[in-house]
Parts: C-alpha cells; structure tokens; sequence
C-alpha cells in the first residue's frame, strides 16, 4: 500500500521536533544564562505570581478538599504546556523519527522484534494505541505470543511514562529535585529491566518445559 | 494527482495546524487536570487529613518504618504507594500532600515520583493493557507483579541517583 509507505517516512520536521522535545523536557539548559533556556520545558512554564512574599495564590495553611482543590488549579497550566507541546510533536512526526531511532535496538535490548517499534514508541504517550498496536502484530504473525508477554511487562510498568509523568505526576513536578527528563529516563530503565526479568523468567521456563517435556516424548 | 492526495488525506487524520495541534493538546492536559487530577487531589487531601486527625498516619508510619528505611523514605510514605496502587494521579497528589505537611523532604519526594508512577493504577491498566493486548494468561499474575517490582527497583536507582548528584 503506497499510503503506508508515506505513513512511514521520517522528514527532518519529524526529527527537529523529537530533538527539542527531548532537550527540552531533560532539563539540560534550565540552569543555563543564555537565550537556550528557552528551550526548557520548566522554564518555559515560568511561576505564578505572588500575592504575599512568598505566598501564590493557593495561599498558605490550608488543608482538606479545599487545599486539594487549590493545588490541582496550579497544575493546569502545566499539563496544558506539556500536553500542547506533546501534541505538536507527535504531529510533526517525532513518534515516527522515535521509530526509527529505536527499531534497531528492540531485538538486542527487549527480545522483540523490530516492527514492533510503533508500538514501542507509541506506547511511551497511550496506553491504549501501544496495546491494541501490539494486539495487532500478534495477531499478523509479526510477533510471537512469548514476545507479546515481554512487550506487555515493558508497556504495563509506568504506561504511557511521557503522558502520566506530566500528567498524573503533575503535583510532584514542582516538587521534584530531579528534572522531569531524568524522572522519566529512571522509569524508562526499570521498564527494560521489568520486561528483561520476563524475558529470562519466560526462557528458564521454556527451557525447563523442554527438559521435562523431551523425558516424556522420549 | 488531486485525487489521490484526497484519498490519502482521507486515510490518515485531518491535517491540523501546529497552532490547532497544540491548541488541541492543551485541551486535553485541562480534561485531564479537571477530569483526573483535581478529583485525585480532593481525596488525597482528605485522605491524609483523615489520617492525620484520626492519628492512624503515625501508627502507620511507626509500623512501616523499618522496611521504608531501605528506600530512604519515612514509614509514612507508604500511604502514598497505597494511593498509587489506586492511581497515578492520586499517589502523587499524596506525595506531594505528605511533603507540604512537611512529613518528607523534596528529595524523598523525588523517590516516590517515579515509584508512583511505575506500579501506579495498577488494576486499571492491567485492563486496559494486559487484557486489551490479549497477553497469555497463562502469565498474567508474572505480568501483574512486574510493576511493582519495577517501583521497587526504580526508588533505589533513583535513591542512588540522587546521592551521587549529591541532592538527597
């Protein structure tokens, strides 16, 4: 199909576009005096203005749902950045020149085969698209069904890192000691360590499977 | 020439602007702070005042010291990997409440970050992953453990990461 292969190709717009994402959400030129800091993600979500000396408009010692409450009406603006800029990327092809980056590397560091790597890639924004993807390649026959076990234990721990990270972790950002880039990159290890416990898990059993088995088969 | 790039204009989503995509990007981080977040936070909140009044968050945190120690995190930090266990978004919001009650630090709120989020709405996203990917059965309770062994792996990289950037 033709229209697939447009689908596929990766345009330096797809590139540039995953390369600002990344600097920019890793935190490297938030400390930075020059003009790049405006490539960083948490500067460029700047602060709220002070109503007090030190005090933002949530004010200060307040508890309960109302506290609650105010604090989740600091983190809009930060999840509409963050989300916004997501967006622009994913629509300028980053998740396609992602892809490509990562389609070499699957079968080495995961054990899953390399036309999986939509679905690796997307699975880092939606839950959803990365598992009705990998559904799919199982259902093609581009994946085995001890493939999809290890994709799955890689996709299940910290699903969708990018989105829930900015997201559901949005209390935690301003917080947070660490830039959101390394929090992510943490989670992305212990994902590959996660579906590498699976991988060996699942060859072990296998291989006892085939002991026992071949005594019995004779 | 016209034609065709109709149908595979057709194929694929319509074409937004940037200004549209990002537009429509933010839309959707309001939904999900409106929809998710903010009712994350009203229970979090009300979780650990409950907690706090009713004193059950001391015990709990006399209890659980021990095995918390390990990660570097007070015993009650645990209520925050209960909540996670729920959801993302309500582990975090407990984080970040147990922090503004001044129960953790910064940095040890930097451990539970990436914990929560790593073995966070666990039932949910075994559904919504696990049994949407049609996986073997046969491995869904190996499938269902790696998260939180995953969480707890990930407060220990992140522990060490923070004491060799020297912040913790």
């Amino acid at each position: 199909m033709p229209e697939q292969k447009d689908a596929y190709k990766v345009t330096w717009k797809g590139w540039l576009s995953l390369l600002i994402l990344i600097v920019s959400f890793s935190g490297v030129f938030a400390k930075t005096d020059g003009p790049l800091r405006a490539l960083d993600f948490q500067v460029l979500t700047g602060e709220f203005g002070q109503v007090a000396n030190g005090i933002v408009f949530t004010g200060k010692g307040g508890v309960g749902a109302r506290e609650g409450f105010m604090f989740a009406l600091t983190l809009f603006p930060t999840l509409m950045f963050a989300l916004g800029c997501i967006n622009v990327a994913e629509s300028m092809g980053a998740l396609r020149a992602a892809e490509k980056l990562f389609r070499p590397i699957l079968r080495p560091f995961m054990g899953i085969p390399g036309a999986s790597g939509l679905a690796f890639v997307s699975s880092f924004t939606s839950s959803d698209v990365g598992a009705v993807m990998t559904k799919g390649l199982v259902e093609d026959k581009m994946m085995t069904d001890e493939e999809r076990t290890i994709f799955v234990a890689f996709q299940y721990a910290g699903s969708a890192p990018v989105t829930n990270t900015f997201g559901t972790g949005a209390a935690l950002l301003p917080i947070s000691v660490l830039p959101v880039g390394v929090i992510i990159a943490l989670i992305c290890v212990v994902k590959f360590l996660g579906a590498n416990l699976v991988r060996l898990y699942l060859k072990w059993h296998a291989a006892k499977a085939r002991a026992a088995g071949g005594g019995i088969d004779g | 020439m016209a034609e065709q790039a109709n149908a595979a204009s057709a194929v694929m989503k319509p074409k937004l602007s940037i200004v549209e995509e990002f537009v429509a990007g933010a839309k959707k981080g309001f939904y999900i702070g409106a929809e998710m977040i903010a009712p994350a936070m009203v229970l979090a909140y009300v979780l650990i005042l409950f907690l706090d009044i009713t004193g059950l968050m001391t015990i709990v945190g006399r209890a659980l010291s021990p095995v918390m120690a390990v990660f570097g995190l007070p015993g009650e930090a645990i209520v925050a990997l209960v909540a996670a266990f729920f959801a993302k978004a309500a582990g975090c919001a407990t984080a970040a409440t147990l922090y503004s009650k001044g129960l953790i630090t910064a940095p040890q709120a930097t451990i539970l970050f990436p914990a929560c989020v790593t073995m966070g709405t666990l039932i949910g996203h075994f559904v919504r992953i696990v049994i949407v990917s049609n996986a073997n059965k046969k491995w869904h309770p190996l499938l269902l453990a790696i998260p939180i062994v995953d969480a707890v792996v990930v407060m220990l990289l992140t522990r060490v990461v923070l004491n060799v950037m020297g912040l913790a």
